[in-house]
């Protein structure tokens, strides 16, 4: 059953490494190709010789994702920590819109944020898209780091507080480096979502040494449309899919632990 | 009087504590009220206007012309169509499959982080990146399943090209996706119930799939309810998956919701028609989870005072 599952989710990832590895004839007719003429690392050289090279659109995607996830986390730790200090309606009202907004489906936010985007002349500025990124993950974010701020115990705050210690310092020496864990799960998620993020880098990035992964894949995607230059495809996908793998790999806890930490408690 | 005041005082300490602290929730939710809340109000009001090329992109009020042809817009009906049977289809899929395999990652057993991490891979990749694989693993004639087909002596399938069909495979794509996430939440909550319960329940002489059902099943369905509210309203605002694979096509088989205002804004430039789209879809999107939560809640009245929790020493 266990081998099952692997299979279910690694076989169609193969597949896309075994394609991007072999020349078109082998993938057309891999019987008929000579030995010598089966296996390539042209996919490669070509992705990341073309203009821009696809390496690009890893590091923007990399920088928009590392700094959205630093404005999120510096607007969620204040707004969970105020959260966690309510009682009563206040709170109960936050709670449902966080949740609200954590379950609605961005892509109907596509249109009024492009507008938004002309009019304060945001279009095609690789770090705005972090405004956006940010309130996209706030929701979640914030769930996340109040519950972990409510798993802390009370005493410990007041105990600073009788210390002398202000807000900001209780909140920087005390509470917070009790929430690393809590932290880490966040920022790695909001990194991922940032990462992934589709329509709004479309509408917002057109020009393309400025695209994120996600929409150069879409162009790259539509560029041929009815010819087959799927190695050059599959070849995409690897080097789209490698760095989170390499993710998942390192922080499947925190990820875990992230997605049902905000399930149990948001 | 000094004693009322005496009285007043600790509350109005607590009070002022708890005013600061409000203000540090106030650039959060000024920024989510800029991102969530002011794009539904403007496509609120941008579908009551023209706003296209014929206006040259100046919104001007139309009394209600929009919605007028949206009633009429078999275009938006067949989307309609797809996305909401995309959307019962898949999430009911993910569920069962979701459920199968948090069953299976609960068992104990080695290298359980490692076929945690490999079965939350599909779930972390880009929607775009994915759609671009699934494209190639479709792809008729050379693709590996028309090889496979080919292999056992078939005739090459239209995966993406047959309309009646092709709806079938973006859900196959999106199920491959999603399952993982619907899978832990189930897993956390089966870690979340006391493993003594399943214990007594199995000295009693209960069979696997009677403890599935009594025990499992009735404790897991707030998780369940859970899982079924969020990937619903994601599956209800499909977007990358048919862009990429599909482009909606074949014959319009396989346009969402959300591609077809995508279009009416960015390739027929009538921004005002578009938000009438969006504001609808998000109409639809609110009486389904409505709907969803009075039925889930309705029904899980009577699971939950079925659950084995009281007969159990």
């Amino acid at each position: 059953m266990r081998s099952l599952l692997i299979l279910w989710s690694l076989a169609p990832l193969l597949w896309q490494l075994y394609s991007s590895l072999v020349t078109p004839e082998a993938l057309v007719d891999p019987a008929a190709v000579a030995a010598n003429h089966f296996w390539t690392l042209e996919n490669y050289r070509q992705l990341l010789a073309a203009t821009p090279p696809f390496w690009r659109y890893l590091l923007n995607s990399s920088l928009v994702g590392g700094f959205s996830t630093a404005l999120t986390l510096a607007l969620a730790v204040p707004c969970a920590y105020g959260l966690h200090r309510q009682r009563g309606g206040l709170r109960w009202a936050a709670d449902a819109l966080l949740l609200a907004a954590a379950m609605f489906p961005t892509v109907l936010l596509f249109l009024s944020l492009l507008q938004l985007a002309r009019a304060l002349g945001l279009g095609n500025q690789l770090l705005a898209l972090s405004l956006p990124y940010s309130a996209l993950n706030l929701p979640l974010a914030v769930l996340l780091l109040r519950a972990a701020f409510a798993d802390l115990p009370p005493d410990l705050e007041d105990a600073a507080r009788l210390e002398g210690l202000n807000l900001t310092a209780r909140l920087r020496h005390v509470l917070l480096p009790l929430l690393a864990p809590a932290l880490g799960s966040t920022a790695i998620l909001v990194f991922l979502f940032s990462w992934n993020e589709y329509p709004i880098a479309l509408t917002w990035i057109s020009r393309p040494e400025l695209l994120t992964l996600p929409p150069a894949i879409a162009r790259l995607a539509g560029s041929s449309l009815f010819t087959v230059p799927y190695g050059a495809f599959a070849a995409a996908t690897v080097l789209g899919s490698l760095p989170l793998l390499l993710i998942v790999l390192l922080f499947q806890r925190s990820i875990v632990s992230g997605l049902t930490q905000g399930a149990i408690k948001g | 009087m000094n004693r009322v005041l005496a009285g007043l005082r600790p509350r109005l300490a607590a009070s002022s504590r708890r005013w600061p602290a409000a203000l540090l929730m106030l650039p959060a939710f000024a920024l989510l009220a800029l991102v969530f809340l002011w794009p539904l109000l403007q496509a609120t009001w941008l579908s009551g206007q023209a706003s296209s090329l014929l206006t040259g992109l100046r919104p001007l009020g139309n009394g209600g012309a929009n919605w007028q042809r949206l009633l009429g817009d078999g275009r938006f009906w067949q989307d309609t169509t797809f996305t909401l049977r995309f959307a019962l289809v898949s999430v009911a899929l993910e569920l069962l499959l979701g459920l199968a395999m948090a069953l299976l990652l609960h068992r104990p057993g080695r290298g359980g982080g490692l076929l945690r991490a490999l079965t939350l891979l599909p779930w972390a990749l880009p929607g775009t990146v994915l759609a671009l694989g699934w494209r190639w693993i479709y792809q008729a004639p050379y693709g590996p399943l028309n090889a496979l087909i080919q292999a056992l002596g078939g005739q090459p399938y239209g995966f993406l090209t047959t309309p009646a069909t092709t709806w079938l495979f973006v859900v196959l794509a999106d199920v491959w996706k999603s399952t993982p996430f619907v899978a832990l939440l189930l897993l956390a909550g089966l870690q979340a119930i006391p493993a003594e319960l399943e214990e007594s329940l199995r000295l009693e002489g209960a069979s696997g799939g009677q403890i599935l059902r009594r025990l499992t099943l009735p404790l897991l369905a707030p998780w369940i309810r859970l899982a079924l509210l969020f990937r619903l309203a994601q599956a209800l605002g499909l977007f990358d998956l048919v862009q990429v694979l599909t482009r909606g096509g074949p014959a319009g088989s396989t346009e969402s919701l959300a591609l077809y205002a995508y279009l009416q804004a960015m390739r027929f430039l009538d921004f005002g028609y578009s938000a009438t789209v969006v504001v609808a879809t998000f109409l639809l999107l609110l009486l389904l989870t409505l709907l969803g939560w009075l039925l889930l809640g309705l029904r899980s009245g009577p699971t939950a005072a079925a659950s084995p929790g009281p007969e159990l020493p």
